[in-house]
Order: structure tokens, then C-alpha cells, then sequence
């Protein structure tokens, strides 16, 4: 059984959440993400999506992208877990619009960068 | 209780705490557990074979109702074979790290 | 019984020095710390240590491992029989090296005794799950995991229970601030609810670590639990 092999990390032995090596890992990562890729056209119509599938897919890359610099083979299972969860949660229906349409952020503004729009923003 | 009325409950007493013994013969002499264990299980064996009566046994063994003593065997048994797998036995797995156990825990 | 008040009754009330320290019953006591040395007896391969806290509740202190052993033993052993699993809880101490504590309150209801295990981890060990014993474990593993991310290996049906679908975050540990990391409002053109980034001013960002006892220097000094039987004090004696 894997769980019981302990893996290497930096130089001390652990145990391991689900994989024992990296290719393991990545593998299960590719399949996450092929996973939510499939089931992008249902969530965009069962939940009635103002995105297009095309958006959406873009959005999924940007996600699984923000980590792609996490080596910790531990870590890298603790996001796919979490990252089952949530598809888990998608296509069950348990969430709604508002929670899928929360990946957009579409009422964030943008950091002010510049003096001056820092200025103005600061004195609203 | 909602449990059902045992038809013959010396019969599967006696099936089951044979079947401990036999399982904690498979453990090693030194072992604490088995001592304990086979202790518990042979003073109830004996009680059973001293009366046929079971408000008797119940009365004797004072651990419950028939019916709650063969749960209790068959939940040892199941233990005991666990056990044979987890060997208790054995020294310490793993120490813990020094101040893990401290309360009030060491100022950060 | 009748009773008759004297002069003497009322010329010697009865001194209290603790007035609201619950009384320590010794039967009771010998027989908890008894059966401590009994469980480290019989499962030396995963007791780290054995205390007494607050009088009269025993602790079994346990590396991960041993859970589903200590667990299924303290259920199912003749002479324990804590069939009822009362709670699990979760306990973030960030100095120490294992960072969380998972704590199974069990009750016997055959001796009419409670226990405590006690076993750590970190944020990335899993620990396993004990719902293959207690049934009860099922949801109270899922409330450890939302708060703390502490990962259950084995368990059937591993999701979130408390927090809200796409919360990120586990708001019981400690490093999680009071006031969470994002607002939920909602907003009229968008015609739904909206997750924003919680802007908070840099006053407010302090967080306090410390806890109220450690204003009591007494209390520091004073030792919150007995211990009963240490394994790893047997160890360096030999």
C-alpha cells in the first residue's frame, strides 16, 4: 500500500498524503485538471454561466497555473485534494452562480499602481 | 435492550472465548495484552462452565446481560485478531519531539 | 435525620482555602491511573505517555500511528469498553513542532468512565481516519479538516461541513485572522452574492498569540497535568 512508504522530503522521512513521488504527483494533478476541462460545458450550462467555455477554460489554466511553482510532493496532494473537493462540489450542484462565478472576481478593482490613482483612491 | 433474546447463549459464550484463547495463543508469551486478556476470558469461561443457568452466569460474570456478554466476546475477538497484525507488543513506534507534550506550551 | 444545631457547630465554621476546586474523589482517582498504567501495559508500541489532568481525567498521549490501534482497543477490550466516541477535537499550538493536536473524548458506559487520547501532527502528515471504529468519527473529521486542514487518510466521505463552498482557508488555526481574508456582500448589478478581499487598515492586522494564562506567571510554573506512566522517561533510565 503507498501509505504506508514514507517519502523524502528536504532530509527527513514522512509519511505521505497520497503520492510517493513526483510523478505520481503529476500525474494526478494532469488528471484534475483534465477532469474540470471536461466538465467545463456542463458547468457553464447548468448553472447558467455569463462566461463562455473558451473564458472558462482560460480561467482554469490561470488557476492551476498560479501553482506551478510548488515542488513539496505533500503539498502539491493537499491542492489536488482540495481541488477534487471543489470539482466534487461543482458538479453535484451543491454550489451555486455566485460561488463558480466567485473564480472571476468581477467586482474586484484593480490595485491602484500609480501615484496618482493611488492618491485619488486614498481619498474617497 | 434492543437486542434479541440469545437461543443459546452458552454455546456461542463458549465458541467465542475458545476461539480468543486460540487467537491469543498466536501472541508472543510477554505480551501484556494476552495476559490480561486470556485472564479475563478464562475466569468467564470458567463461570460458564460452573452453571447451565443464565441469570446465573449474568449474576456471576456481573457485566451485563447474556446477550451483552457475547457482544463483548465477539468485539475482543475481533481486537484480538487486529491485534495480531497492529503487534502491540512491541517497543515504542515513535518518540514524540521534545516540547510536544508541554502545557503550558513554550512561548514562540 | 434530625439534627439539632449546638454552639459548637456554629463556633467552628469550616474553613475553605479553595473554595471552587472541585473536590478530588482518591477512589476514583487510583482507579483512572490504574487503568492509564493498564493501557500502557498492554499497547507499550504506541503509549507515549500517560497524565492525569485537572484530578480526575486520564489522558493517553499517542503518536499518529497508534489512533486506530488505541481507538479500536479502548472500544472494544473487555475491560474498557468506551463504545461511545463524545467528541474529537482539534487544538493549533504553532510553536511546537508538530503544530495540531487531535483530542478523541470516549465514554464507557459499562464503567461509567471517560478517557482522553491525545495524538499531533502537522499540516501535511494525515492522520487516519477513525470512522473504520467509531461511526461517530465521520463528522467530526470533517469539522477538523475544515477548520484546521489536518488531511484524514481513509476517511469515506472527506469534504467540508462548516464553511462556505470556495472559502479558502482553515479559520481555526491560528494564523487565520479574526476577521477572515475575504467579505461576502451583495452586490445589485451583478444581481448575486460577490466575494471581495477584505481591505483592513494596518492597526487592526495585529494578531494576539498569547494566551490569557500567560498573565499568570503561577500558573505557568505549575505543572497542569500528573503524569502517570512516560515512555520516554522509562527509555533514558535504562
Amino acid at each position: 500500500m503507498a501509505a504506508k512508504q514514507a517519502i523524502q522530503v528536504g532530509t527527513k522521512n514522512v509519511r505521505p498524503v497520497l503520492s510517493i513521488d513526483r510523478g505520481e504527483a503529476k500525474a494526478r494533478v494532469l488528471n484534475l485538471y483534465k477532469a474540470w476541462y471536461r466538465q467545463i460545458p456542463y458547468v457553464v450550462k447548468e448553472y447558467d454561466m455569463p462566461k463562455s467555455e473558451d473564458q472558462c477554460r482560460a480561467k482554469l489554466k490561470e488557476l492551476f497555473l498560479k501553482n506551478k511553482d510548488v515542488t513539496d510532493v505533500r503539498v502539491i496532494d493537499m491542492l489536488v485534494i482540495k481541488g477534487q473537493m471543489e470539482l466534487k462540489e461543482t458538479v453535484n450542484m451543491w454550489k451555486q452562480k455566485g460561488h463558480i462565478m466567485a473564480y472571476f472576481k468581477p467586482t474586484e478593482e484593480p490595485k491602484p499602481k500609480d501615484f496618482l490613482s493611488k492618491f485619488f483612491s486614498s481619498n474617497e | 435492550m434492543g437486542l434479541a433474546v440469545a437461543p443459546n447463549p452458552h454455546h456461542t459464550l463458549g465458541a467465542l472465548y475458545g476461539k480468543i484463547l486460540r487467537t491469543l495463543n498466536k501472541m508472543p508469551e510477554s505480551a501484556a495484552y494476552r495476559k490480561y486478556t486470556e485472564q479475563i476470558v478464562r475466569e468467564r469461561a470458567a463461570v460458564l462452565q460452573q452453571t447451565k443457568d443464565t441469570y446465573e452466569l449474568e449474576s456471576k460474570i456481573n457485566c451485563g446481560q447474556a446477550e451483552e456478554l457475547i457482544i463483548q466476546a465477539e468485539n475482543e475477538l475481533n481486537l484480538a485478531r487486529k491485534m495480531l497484525t497492529w503487534k502491540p507488543w512491541e517497543p515504542l513506534v515513535a518518540k514524540p519531539p521534545k516540547g510536544q507534550w508541554d502545557w503550558p506550551p513554550a512561548k514562540a | 435525620m434530625q439534627r439539632v444545631a449546638t454552639k459548637t457547630d456554629e463556633a467552628a465554621p469550616q474553613v475553605e482555602t479553595r473554595p471552587t476546586v472541585a473536590k478530588v474523589d482518591p477512589l476514583q482517582k487510583s482507579q483512572l491511573v490504574e487503568f492509564g498504567k493498564y493501557v500502557a501495559e498492554c499497547l507499550p508500541k504506541y503509549v507515549q505517555k500517560v497524565q492525569l489532568t485537572a484530578g480526575n481525567e486520564l489522558e493517553i498521549l499517542i503518536p499518529s500511528e497508534g489512533v486506530i490501534p488505541i481507538l479500536q482497543f479502548l472500544k472494544d477490550h473487555h475491560n474498557a469498553q468506551f463504545a461511545s466516541l463524545a467528541d474529537i477535537a482539534g487544538m493549533d499550538v504553532p510553536s511546537r513542532p508538530n503544530r495540531f493536536e487531535i483530542i478523541y473524548n470516549l465514554l464507557s458506559l459499562r464503567y461509567n468512565a471517560r478517557i482522553r487520547v491525545k495524538t499531533y501532527t502537522d499540516e501535511l502528515t494525515p492522520v487516519d481516519s477513525a470512522c473504520d471504529v467509531f461511526k461517530a468519527a465521520n463528522w467530526y473529521e470533517r469539522e477538523i479538516w475544515d477548520m484546521y486542514g489536518v488531511f484524514f487518510a481513509n476517511h469515506p466521505d472527506l469534504r467540508r461541513i462548516l464553511t462556505d463552498y470556495g472559502f479558502e482557508g482553515h479559520p481555526f488555526r491560528k494564523d487565520f485572522p479574526l476577521s477572515g481574508y475575504v467579505e461576502v456582500r451583495y452586490d445589485d448589478e451583478q444581481k448575486r452574492v460577490v466575494v471581495e478581499p477584505l481591505e483592513l487598515a494596518q492597526e487592526f492586522r495585529r494578531f494576539e498569540l498569547s494566551a490569557p494564562w500567560e498573565q499568570f506567571p503561577n500558573f505557568r510554573g505549575n505543572p497542569a497535568a500528573e503524569e502517570v506512566t512516560d515512555a520516554t522517561d522509562v527509555k533514558k533510565d535504562q
